[in-house]
């Protein structure tokens, strides 16, 4: 089942500080992530996760290796097309603050194409818009709306240009559980319905088990990986790989 | 809690700076102003010192009061009656007199021979003088003294602007004609080469006396007094010797009232730089204030972190005004030094103007070191108040919370702002038309409170005036995001423009008012004026009445009409009265007579008044009217008529005949020309000049030229207004600077996220370049509006006196409006750079 890799890493590593302080918070890590798959990343604390996520979307410069994005390998491009890469080819969500608060809800999803100055085509935004079920509040500014809401918001702002692939960086970290099924429920649905890739860095068993796959990672490498998870077996994993 | 302060000083070092370069550069211009106008009234002080070395005592005719301002009659010649030749014998036979010499003094014009045009540095006068080589403080620098009819010996500044050297000749002017003069000598002062720019033109005793037609009397004596006899002493014994009318003074007291009068001339400097300074503070003041507010609102969490730990309210508030002090103790200590640098621009800037300071060192008196100091800490200080008690307000609950608390209501500021600015209008229109006696202060007081109250009420119309301007930048997200930006917190962005506001306003204002002015010049002159020609020098400076003779003489010219002018007090205010002749008068301009008749004042004793003074002074045909004149004291005059407003009378105008009575010196400052009806107009006009060959300092002028002359007079004054207030607009880009580098620090996750999901560094640059525009067109629509409606008010009040016109230059507003856009965009350089090259991933990480 597993399709040709949309985005891959290959010996990526990344290293802070120098001499007596140096981390390496990637270590030659290759791995690769599917099209039109779910994949959860986890490991504990200073595994080296959020810096894959970071370099594979082309936020972060890694120290040595390669990051692909399709067959482009972003560690090449200059730093205006990397802004145009995370345009056009990449969609975001962050674990807060995923809003510009003087736009309103209809403006920050239809904001990295107005930063394109392309056009929305309604059809696709009307899809999206009653997936992710905010029609009522598009008009509201983030202010005025739920966390749940907020998150929900951003992941149809990252779906609205079929984007080749999807990073979410701790999507569900500051939502109820409620509100974190509602958005895993939605993203999943976008992967099974509409094919679309996406990638997620997550901490918690439950997200991770709405994946289709999940990579581990301990001190910067890929340790192991995991097919359709369930939260029990995630849980005996993670167990295992602390201990 | 002061470890708190100065810690939390020292942690955030780009908005301390942000925040001290406000202060210094009000504090800056302040102490600027103080040192360049201590400066020049000490160099004046050392140079009348100078002039009067080796004089003790000086003997001169009594006047009833010293004009202080130029103009014939009034600086740099014969004020009062010459004093007979046999005074100085008798003078020089008093005991304990060492010498005493007879000295003439008059106005002699130096003409470059290089150019043939007529030496004259701005509006310093042209002194023409006898060598008194008793007394004389004059030192030889190279050549000789004058002696014979030939010989002039000239200043070593003026010799060295134009290279001339001994035995060269030269043409000069003086009341009775033009000769010319072998340069024998050049000479200089103790400390300096010459005399703040006035020319020098030294003759002996006998020549200056057939010169300036002095027969052979003088126009002051002054004594050198023998070792052991006390100036005070000899003035008293001279005083005695003297006949009635004359007075004998010490020469430093002389030198003293000659110093005052300079500082009293100086004072329309001194006020405009004053002026000036208060309003770089005052708009550097808003500046400050919103930057404290920001800075504030950005340490909400801070502040109320340090109340949950068991601050009081006190001690927050005493924390954040305590910090403000800090800083603005600091900053004033910079602005003092940034001070002394713009005194020395200032005065580069002044002698390009014409007015030669000695490029001697700058006085720093310790006032200016004080007053800079407290001011830039009260300012300071006072700014930061509110922001400080709004930060003792913070709930300790803020600290746990995410994101800002709602804005607080506008009702409050809004009622406040109303009453302010109804306040500063009622103070404006009181000053203006109430009639008051300081209404120059309240005019100012009324302005300051009117810019204050719009500057409370701008946050009600950013929001509507955001959009308006904002239209064209929606079309791309980086202008719209800009404009949203610059819509999402009204109060910053209106006090950020407010600052623009004031400067730009007081500009437009001045242009509004010079356009007024110009344009009620043109009209009256157009109504006023037959004369074909007029002739007079370039800055209305006086010159001989022969030219109005020999140009009277010339085939073809049917009368040639001269001005005199004189300086006199009417009442307790001094102003000017002008001498005109009556029976040539009418054939070269207009006068319309409300009441009376022009033709009276061939009678002695008369004087008529306009329609403004008429209303002013409660005057009619028949009254008396007492003017004082400094020769000759109170003279009561019998009003014969009331003129309709004309701009080549002014107010008061006597008879020739009259004025000869009552003044010293006989010179005109203009000649009205008009040809006979056959005559051939070029022919004329080449006979004129070549009778005016002999006068290089006059020149023929037609009617359009005439005209532009007086403009070019109001141009140059306004200009340098203009030109000092648009400084102030300079420091009002500093405020955008400040909150577009502020509010960016407080949006860094927004701009970390932009650029994630795609916006390019140029896109970033674009927004905050955006954001800065808004700002500013807000700040320029609001400072056109407030000018315009000062300009009129102004133009109102002054609608009697000759400013008939309101004039809108709408062009040079549209200028304005498009400069003050391109401020927006140079005030955001820096900041969007800044922006631009945020670290995306350190901006969007979650501390």
């Amino acid at each position: 089942m597993t399709s040709e890799a949309v985005a891959r890493a290959v010996g990526l590593s990344k290293v802070y500080g120098t001499g007596g302080a140096l981390v390496t918070a990637l270590d030659a890590i290759t791995v690769s992530f599917g099209a039109g798959e779910f994949t959860a990343i986890m490991g504990p604390s200073g595994s080296g996760k959020s810096t894959l996520l970071h370099c594979l979307a082309g936020l972060d410069s890694p120290s040595a290796g390669q990051a692909f994005i399709g067959d482009v390998d972003i560690t090449l491009l200059p730093d205006k097309q990397l802004t145009q890469l995370r345009r056009d080819k990449v969609g975001f969500i962050f674990q807060a603050f995923n809003l510009i608060p003087t736009l309103t809800a209809a403006e920050n999803i239809t904001l990295p194409l107005d930063i394109a100055g392309r056009a929305v085509d309604p059809a696709r935004f009307d899809e999206v818009v009653d997936a992710v079920g905010i029609r009522d509040r598009l008009r509201h500014r983030p202010s005025e709306l739920s966390g749940g809401q907020q998150q929900r918001v951003a992941g149809a702002r990252a779906l609205l240009s079929r984007p080749e692939i999807v990073f979410a960086d701790e999507p569900t970290g500051n939502l109820d559980s409620k509100a974190s099924a509602e958005l895993l429920g939605f993203l999943r649905a976008a992967v099974k319905e509409r094919g679309q890739s996406i990638v997620m860095v997550t901490h918690d068993a439950g997200a991770a088990s709405y994946a289709d796959r999940i990579v581990f990672l301990a001190d910067g490498r890929a340790v192991d990986e995991m097919r359709d998870p369930t939260a029990e077996r995630v849980l005996d994993r993670l167990k295992s790989l602390e201990a | 809690m002061w470890r708190a302060t100065i810690k939390s000083l020292l942690a955030r070092k780009l908005r301390l700076a942000l925040t001290a370069m406000a202060v210094v550069l009000g504090v800056g211009f302040m102490a600027g102003t103080l040192i360049i106008t201590d400066t020049a009234l000490h160099s004046f002080d050392g140079l009348f010192g100078d002039v009067y070395q080796g004089t003790d005592v000086v003997v001169q005719a009594k006047t009833a009061f010293m004009p202080d301002q130029g103009g014939p009659g009034g600086g740099g010649g014969q004020l009062g009656d010459p004093i007979p030749a046999d005074v100085l014998a008798k003078v020089q036979a008093i005991p304990g007199v060492k010498a005493a010499d007879g000295d003439v003094a008059g106005l002699a014009q130096i003409t470059d021979p290089a150019t043939g045009d007529a030496i004259q540095n701005g509006g310093a006068p042209t002194i023409g003088n006898s060598w008194d080589p008793g007394v004389t403080s004059l030192i030889v620098a190279s050549g000789r003294e004058p002696s014979g009819p030939t010989d002039v010996l000239i200043d070593a500044g003026t010799a060295a602007d134009h290279h001339l050297s001994v035995g060269q000749s030269i043409q000069v002017v003086s009341t009775t004609g033009s000769g010319r003069f072998t340069i024998s000598g050049i000479g200089r002062y103790a400390n300096s080469d010459s005399l703040l720019g006035a020319t020098l033109a030294i003759f002996d005793l006998h020549t200056a006396q057939e010169l300036f037609d002095m027969g052979d009397q003088y126009s002051f004596i002054y004594v050198a007094s023998d070792p052991g006899v006390t100036p005070v002493q000899l003035a008293s014994r001279v005083q005695n010797a003297l006949p009635d009318g004359f007075e004998a003074v010490t020469s430093a007291s002389a030198a003293e009232s000659q110093s005052a009068d300079v500082n009293k001339g100086l004072g329309f400097l001194r006020t405009a730089l004053l002026v000036f300074a208060f309003v770089s503070l005052f708009v550097g003041a808003f500046i400050i204030f919103n930057t404290f507010n920001i800075v504030v609102t950005q340490r909400t969490r801070e502040l109320a972190l340090l109340r949950a730990l068991g601050a009081g309210r006190r001690q927050v508030m005493t924390s954040v005004l305590s910090e403000s002090v800090l800083v603005g103790l600091t900053a004033s200590l910079v602005g003092v030094l940034v001070g002394v640098g713009l005194a020395v621009v200032l005065r580069g800037l002044l002698g390009a103007l014409g007015l030669k300071l000695p490029t001697g060192s700058l006085v720093i008196a310790s006032r200016t070191f004080i007053v800079s100091l407290v001011v830039g800490t009260v300012i300071t200080g006072v700014a930061a108040l509110s922001p400080a008690r709004r930060a003792s307000r913070v709930s300790p609950i803020e600290a746990l919370r995410e994101g800002a608390a709602p804005p607080a209501s506008l009702r409050r500021r809004v009622v406040g702002g109303s009453l302010v600015t109804a306040a500063g209008v009622a103070a404006l229109l009181g000053g203006l038309f109430g009639g008051v006696s300081n209404g120059a202060a309240l005019v100012g007081l009324g302005a300051m409170l009117t810019f204050i109250g719009v500057a409370m009420l701008s946050p009600l119309v950013t929001e509507p005036l955001g959009v308006l301007l904002g239209a064209p930048l929606r079309r791309a997200a980086p202008g719209r995001l800009g404009l949203e930006n610059a819509k999402r917190n009204p109060r910053r962005t209106a006090s950020t423009s407010s600052a623009l506001m004031i400067g730009l306003g007081l500009v437009v204002f001045v242009s509004v008012f010079a356009a007024s002015l110009r344009a009620s010049v043109t009209s009256t002159l157009d109504a006023v004026l037959r004369a074909d020609y007029t002739v007079s020098t370039t800055s209305f400076q006086p010159f001989s009445p022969q030219v109005s003779t020999d140009v009277g003489a010339v085939p073809g010219v049917e009368a040639a009409s001269a001005l005199r002018q004189a300086q006199v007090k009417i009442g307790a205010s001094s102003t000017f009265v002008v001498g005109v002749d009556p029976a040539s008068f009418p054939k070269v301009a207009n006068v319309t007579m409300e009441s009376g008749s022009f033709a009276d004042l061939n009678t002695a004793g008369t004087i008529i008044v306009s329609h403004g003074a008429a209303l002013t002074k409660h005057l009619a045909v028949g009254d008396t009217l007492t003017t004082t004149f400094p020769r000759s004291g109170a003279e009561h005059l019998r009003v014969v008529g009331v003129f309709e407003q004309n701009s080549l009378l002014n107010d008061y105008a006597i008879s020739l005949p009259t004025y000869e009575a009552n003044v010293s010196q006989q010179l005109d400052f203009a000649v009205f020309v008009t040809l006979a009806p056959e005559a051939n107009p070029t022919s004329v006009r080449a006979g004129i000049n070549a009778v005016l060959k002999r006068y290089p300092d006059v020149e023929l002028s037609d009617q359009t030229q005439f005209k532009e002359k007086e403009i070019a007079q109001i141009d140059q004054i306004l200009g340098l207004v203009g030109g000092l207030l648009a400084l102030s607009v300079l420091i009002s880009l500093f405020g955008i600077v400040n909150t577009l580098a502020l509010s960016n620090y407080e949006r860094i996750r927004e701009l970390g996220l932009l650029r994630a999901v795609g916006m390019s560094r140029g896109q970033i640059r674009r927004m905050i370049r955006s954001e800065a525009v808004v700002i500013a067109l807000i700040g320029a629509i609001l400072g056109l509006i407030v000018g315009v409606a000062f300009g009129w008010a102004m133009q109102r009040a002054l609608a009697d006196q000759g400013v008939s016109r309101l004039s809108v230059p709408f062009g040079q507003l549209l200028i304005m409006l498009v400069i003050a856009a391109l401020l927006g965009v140079v005030a955001a350089i820096w900041p969007a750079r800044k922006a631009a090259k945020i670290d995306v991933l350190q901006a969007i990480s979650y501390e």
